[in-house]
């Protein structure tokens, strides 16, 4: 895809793929049966939306930034270098209309995730509003956590863990209705040392709930790096809870469909939680603010290794150079490589993209000077009734 | 002596208390390598190391039950919370453990639970909140909230000194504002726990409040003036426990009192506040106690609906206005 030197991770910028890399990827999806037949089962439709989605995130974040660097915003939290971990596991879930209406499936992002907000189905203009906390955006302006309960997205809070305990709640409901569906939340390394991750997740295993955890091990914590706030190893961890658990490759977005695809099989099935470990890398500042003490934290040379993992870029060289052709989805025997159409197929999903992004973005900027909520909308809604108490409050001085 | 932020004067009173105290140190999230999201212990790693400096996981009850531990010991923990609406997460340490011990068992907890509050600064509901009245409820406790540079230093000393738990609230408003740099002597002077001051003496109106409100009062007080209202500004500095005597006092010569917090209206300061004027200085009373309060609501995102939430300097106008008319 298009780079974007004033935006991109340096590592990004002339980014090529490094063929040891390109064959780490192909053997990653093949490792495990399950998961192989998984992916060998996408036609060319599933694996462009993957694509698709990957490039609606990046775009989403680049457009953060750019808005961080005009002064729109003061800043934003990006999942840049993350993006497989979000967009891979939504798409293995079942977004197809339960018969309430919402997606069959749900699922509680962190701030981080936030492609999983578009991928249910939000529009990236409501993503932008919610940052610009204008009056049409998700919250009304009253928090930049942004969710869409219809769409099957639970808005996260601040306090990290929290939402742990929530989603296996969802969970909870779904088992009680006896309701084939699941609920799916990620976790930060540094996040899941709150008491309450061990709660929910102790609990979850205890009640058999249809819970995905995806515990994504970006091997920071805010300026905390993980050796500082972590001893065990991750992967032992599904086993001290007593539930099923997985390694996948964060930065692989095949490897992560599949990896969920199997969870969630297992989740629907009544066998309970299922906890995997995504090992990725945050290519930037906790957000856009702190990017230069990010570096400091790091060893140059991790940033180097994990950039030449790019998600995108890594599955971008997949699809070109694989033998699907993305047109219509046939194999191309060896002598007529599709690899000129595919990358026109690419480019056509990434132009399609950038519109999409750009006018979500102008419709978003055009909401912040037309749509701002009133001041006196700061009262309402605090309970179920627009009480007398908060209308009186809202008219001034009581006493 | 140069004028000081109300952050480096907290710094400053940090660093002072670890020179002097080697029984002093510091544990909480980000605080070391990165120097703390607000950069307040940026340089402590490197001078004081990592026993004194200690980069916790984000766990806010281990962090605070581990300070209670080493302050019982003997140690003289001070704990950060990243930003003070994460000591929800620790409440129950905090209240059932610290809070009780003394009373209890009678072993003290000489530690300080610090960190930045309030609003003001579009931080959204989980950045933003004044976290007061949660504890005020809770005997055993003490909390303090500094408006100036100078109190800064003093109360986090006298925080790092007092024999029981010290929540600090430090409005992240205030931190590098330069309207109220100060200079900040560099003696190891204490601002004592419990001592309100009065930042404006004035005959007709007190207004009794603190942190960031109260450049809110005297900016009103300043505009009053004009109008011929003249008002007494109380920083009470210390919320719990807070200051009776001056309270009472300022409130007899005024007979006139507005309440002004940035935290919410129901079960806030400002209630409990009206509960010992009243016992105490009932007869001097001219007219109602006036609450000048964010409402009851959680802290919004968008600037519209915060400064409509947050009490403004027209707030206080108002109420002084219709409160003079008494
Ligand atoms: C209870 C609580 N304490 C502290 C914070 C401040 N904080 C926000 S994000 C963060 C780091 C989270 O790290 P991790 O879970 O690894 O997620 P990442 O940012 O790496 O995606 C911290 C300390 C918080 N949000 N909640
Ligand atoms: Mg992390």
């Amino acid at each position: 895809m298009i780079r974007y030197p004033a935006f991109d991770p340096p590592e990004y910028i002339d980014w090529q793929a490094d063929p040891r890399l390109v064959e780490e990827f192909a053997r990653t999806i093949e490792r495990d049966a399950g998961r192989k037949e998984i992916v060998s089962a996408l036609d060319h439709k599933r694996l462009l939306s993957l694509y698709e989605g990957l490039v609606r995130n990046r775009l989403h974040d680049i457009m953060l930034k750019r808005w961080v660097k005009q002064g729109v915003i003061s800043k934003a939290w990006l999942g840049t270098g993350e993006e497989a971990t979000t967009i891979g596991a939504i798409h293995a879930l079942d977004r197809s209309a339960a018969s309430d209406g919402r997606p069959t499936d749900f699922v509680a992002p962190m701030i981080r995730n936030a492609g999983a907000c578009h991928e249910m189905g939000m529009t990236v203009t409501d993503m932008l509003r919610g940052y610009l906390g204008t009056e049409d955006s998700p919250t009304r302006g009253r928090d930049l956590h942004i969710g869409d309960f219809q769409k099957g997205v639970i808005a996260p809070i601040s306090h990290v863990g929290d939402i742990m305990a929530v989603t296996a709640g969802i969970a909870l409901a779904f088992k009680l209705r006896r309701e084939p569906r699941v609920a799916l939340t990620w976790i930060g390394d540094g996040s899941a040392k709150a008491g309450v991750f061990h709660e929910a997740m102790n609990m979850a295993a205890v009640q058999r709930l249809p819970l995905i955890v995806i515990l994504q091990n970006n091997q920071v914590a805010l300026g905390t790096r993980l050796d500082q706030h972590h001893r065990a190893s991750f992967l032992d961890w599904p086993a001290a809870y007593g539930v099923e658990g997985a390694a996948m490759d964060g930065n692989n977005v095949l490897d992560v469909y599949a990896a969920v695809k199997v969870a969630a099989r297992h989740c629907r099935e009544g066998q309970g939680p299922f906890l995997l470990i995504a090992e990725t890398f945050r290519m930037g500042g906790h957000a856009t603010h702190d990017e230069r003490e990010a570096r400091q934290t790091f060893a140059a040379e991790l940033f180097e290794r994990w950039g030449k993992r790019d998600p995108l870029g890594l599955f971008e060289t997949y699809l070109i150079e694989g033998t699907m052709d993305l047109e219509n989805g046939r194999r191309a025997r060896k002598t007529g490589s599709p690899r000129e159409r595919n990358l026109e197929v690419l480019k056509r999903v990434e132009e399609r993209v950038t519109s999409e992004v750009e006018a979500a973005a102008e419709e978003a900027l055009s909401s912040a000077r037309t749509k701002m909520p009133r001041p006196e909308q700061a009262a309402e809604g605090v309970y179920a009734e627009h009480s007398r108490s908060s209308a009186q409050q809202a008219s001034g001085i009581v006493f | 002596m140069a004028a000081i932020t109300l952050l480096e004067a907290i710094r400053k009173g940090l660093w002072e208390e670890m020179e002097r105290d080697d029984r002093v140190f510091l544990l909480g999230e980000d605080i070391g390598v990165y120097g703390g999201a607000f950069k307040m212990t940026e340089g402590f790693l490197e001078r004081f190391g990592e026993d004194r400096v200690i980069d916790t996981p984000i766990s806010e009850s281990a962090i605070v039950g581990a300070a209670c531990g080493a302050a019982m010991m003997g140690l003289r923990p001070v704990a950060e919370m990243q930003f003070i609406d994460f000591i929800s997460c620790c409440f129950d340490i905090l209240t059932n453990y610290a809070a009780t011990s003394r009373y209890r068992q009678n072993i003290g907890i000489p530690m300080v639970v610090r960190g930045p509050s309030g609003g003001g600064v579009h931080g959204g509901p989980f950045h933003s909140q004044n976290v007061e009245s949660f504890f005020l409820n809770t005997p055993g406790l003490k909390m303090v909230e500094p408006s100036t540079p100078y109190d800064a230093k003093g109360l986090i000393k006298a925080a790092i000194r007092d024999e029981d738990p010290v929540l600090f609230f430090e409005h992240k408003a205030l931190y590098r504002n330069p309207r109220i740099k100060q200079e900040v002597p560099d003696d190891d002077y204490i601002v004592p726990i419990g001592k309100a001051a009065v930042r404006r003496e004035g005959r007709d109106i007190s207004v009794i409040t603190y942190g960031v409100m109260v450049y809110t009062a005297m900016e009103a007080a300043d505009r009053l003036q004009e109008e011929g209202i003249d008002i007494e500004v109380i920083d009470l500095r210390s919320l719990l426990p807070f200051d009776r005597e001056a309270i009472v006092e300022s409130v007899k010569k005024t007979s006139k009192v507005i309440i002004l917090h940035e935290a919410t209206r129901t079960g806030g300061m400002a209630g409990e506040l009206t509960a010992v004027i009243n016992e105490d200085a009932f007869e001097y009373l001219d007219g109602p106690i006036m609450r000048v309060t964010s409402i009851d609501t959680p802290v919004p995102y968008a600037p519209p609906l915060e400064e409509f939430f947050m009490p403004q300097v027209d707030d206080v106008l108002k109420a002084a206005r219709s409160l003079a008319a008494y």
